[in-house]
């Protein structure tokens, strides 16, 4: 896949900095949707923004690309409010829905009504649609498009301009398997060069293979924010299963580990490896029939910090084994 | 600005409407040359012969140039596209002022092409069949001609600033249409409620492109081109500047 071409010097890079401070926004006098949030995204990282449907992320998004008027708060990027921005189109490339087309023109002259409005080469229109893989459809009308190459073309229209700051809503949406490798490692490039990449999604695993950083709402308020390393770090836990749980329990005590009983045959302990747990059995001659070390991966977080039972969020894909179909984009 | 004027533009070319409506605006004019002449009551008298060229401003074949300036701002809200739209131009004022040059521009083209066809068509059946000639130096037939320019560029900003207002595709060209084209013909033969119509779009139009017999409508004195011209203005920019301020300035979600 063709890279993007770009320098960007690392001032530049400082003015990509995206500040959300207290924002707020309610609708119709009543309905808060954003609630005094405040967070920040960092150039030269992907930040993934997560929440339940409904948490007000796309609104956050709207407000912070001047298409939706704060209540109270404002959003910036590299300092000033997006409807401040000398030019936007190089500065801010953003995707919102796969929508945002007019059915009967063509994928390219869509682009190019960005270029005359942007002040860019008609010719840069053909080269995004060729870093996005859509050159063999540019002069077919959008209307017979499909979902991913919607979505494909809302990336390359995100990407016109060269821009410093990228922000995509839902980006991996109607991508297929190799679409969406296709997508991380893209995100990817963009951060490494320098760029701030924000992009919000419900696929947490798809965010978690890809996302320095998370940004967490629900219902309109910061729920969490950091790194995926530092959110879930001591955060592990081991599950045991052993037919003597109560020795067990005393030995482990002994240790100074501590956790709890899922059932009566098991134990989910808390801060240590496997190892640790396996020599303290063998050593007090307890037998084990299963030692597992579980990550607690974002998923987990996610809805340990919004409440939520896994089986109740509907738009989570069902838990596959991170290489079940879709290989990795590389070890992270 | 010239950038927001030349995207407005490539917007426009990259669509089919513009080429509909332009077909429409050929075929309109055709028939009112012989809507004009045809007839026995039709253009005899060579003060009847600016009429020739008055002809597609002085009926509703405006709503031609109308609807394309609706047409503008409404198929971006029906296709969001004014999501992509203001992301690059996050200035509605700037945006407007941009769509409402490019529709004047547009109007004074389909109005070239209009008075080509009445020329063409026209001009030869006069001078052969009734031997009225046309002398395009004549004050009454400039009048007509450059009436027509500025009447139709102003309806291009004025379905421009109608469209911003109301955003709804359907709701803009059937309230413009029936305003325009139905009401005020009614409302002209209403007691009191006529006094208005010297300040309607009609009644401007009337008062522009009148250039003989009866400067009154139903009893009502019609405005001096100069006042016509100026009544256009604010129905063009008055639609068009709430339409930015206002309408445009509401949360797209």
């Amino acid at each position: 896949m063709a890279a993007p071409h770009v320098t960007t010097p690392p001032a530049a890079a400082q003015g990509g900095r995206i500040v959300v401070e207290d924002l707020s926004k309610v609708f119709g006098g009543s309905v808060r949707a954003v609630d005094r949030l405040s967070f920040t995204v960092e150039p030269g990282s992907v930040t993934g923004f997560l929440g339940p449907n409904g948490a007000g992320k796309t609104t956050t998004l709207r407000m912070l690309l001047g298409l939706v008027r704060p209540t109270s708060g404002r959003a910036t990027i590299g300092g000033r409010v997006y409807r401040h921005l000398a030019s936007p189109t190089r500065t801010v490339g953003a995707a919102l829905e796969a929508s945002s087309f007019h059915p009967a023109r063509t994928a390219r002259n869509h682009l190019r009504v960005m270029c005359a409005a942007g002040g860019l080469p008609a010719a840069r229109a053909d080269q995004v649609l060729a870093m996005v893989g859509l050159e063999g459809a540019a002069r077919r009308k959008v209307r017979g498009y499909s979902m991913g190459m919607r979505q494909r073309l809302g990336l390359a229209a995100a990407l016109v301009g060269d821009p410093r700051v990228v922000i995509l809503d839902e980006p991996a949406n109607g991508l297929d398997p190799e679409g969406i490798r296709w997508l991380r490692g893209l995100l990817r490039h963009l951060a490494d060069e320098g760029r701030t990449v924000l992009i919000s999604s419900h696929q947490l695993n798809e965010v978690q293979e890809v996302a320095d950083r998370v940004v967490i709402l629900n219902r309109g308020q910061l729920v969490q924010q950091g790194s995926i390393a530092e959110l879930t770090a001591g955060s592990g836990s081991v599950l045991v299963r052993s037919p003597a749980v109560d020795t067990l329990i005393t030995v482990l005590q002994e240790q100074g580990l501590s956790g709890d009983r899922p059932d009566a045959t098991s134990l989910r302990v808390r801060n240590a490896t496997a190892a640790q747990i396996g020599h303290a059995a063998f050593v007090a001659g307890v037998e084990l029939h299963e030692l597992t070390e579980q990550r607690f991966d974002l998923e987990d977080l996610f809805f340990a910090l919004t409440q939520q039972v896994p089986g109740a969020y509907a738009a989570a894909p069902p838990q596959l084994p991170p290489q079940a179909g879709y290989p990795t984009g590389g070890p992270r | 600005m010239i950038r927001l004027i030349h995207a407005e533009f490539v917007k426009v070319r990259t669509t089919q409407v513009w080429f509909w409506l332009l077909l429409a605006t050929i075929v309109v004019s055709g028939l009112l040359v012989v809507a004009q002449v045809a007839p026995s009551d039709g253009i005899r008298h060579p003060d009847e012969v600016p009429d020739l060229f008055a002809a597609f401003a002085a009926t509703p074949a405006y709503l031609l140039v109308f609807v394309l300036g609706v047409l503008g701002v409404t198929t971006e809200f029906r296709y969001q596209t004014i999501t992509p739209t203001l992301l690059q131009t996050p200035s509605r004022w700037a945006l407007v002022t941009a769509k409402m040059i490019t529709y004047a521009i547009l109007g004074a083209l389909y109005a070239l092409v209009a008075l080509v066809v009445e020329a063409v068509v026209g001009v030869p059946w006069l001078s052969s069949k009734y031997s009225l000639h046309v002398h395009w130096g004549n004050s009454e037939v400039q009048r007509a001609i450059w009436g027509t320019f500025a009447i139709i560029a102003l309806f291009g900003i004025i379905g421009l600033g109608i469209g911003a207002l109301l955003k709804n595709q359907v709701v803009a060209v059937v309230v413009g249409i029936l305003f325009l084209a139905v009401l005020e013909n009614v409302l002209v033969a209403i007691p009191v409620v006529k006094h208005v119509f010297p300040y309607t779009p009609n009644g401007a139009v009337q008062a522009v492109l009148t250039t003989h017999g009866s400067r009154t409508v139903n009893g009502i004195d019609l405005l001096s081109a100069g006042g016509g011209i100026v009544v256009l203005l604010l129905w063009a920019f008055i639609p068009a500047i709430l339409g930015a301020a206002v309408t445009l300035n509401r949360d797209i979600t």
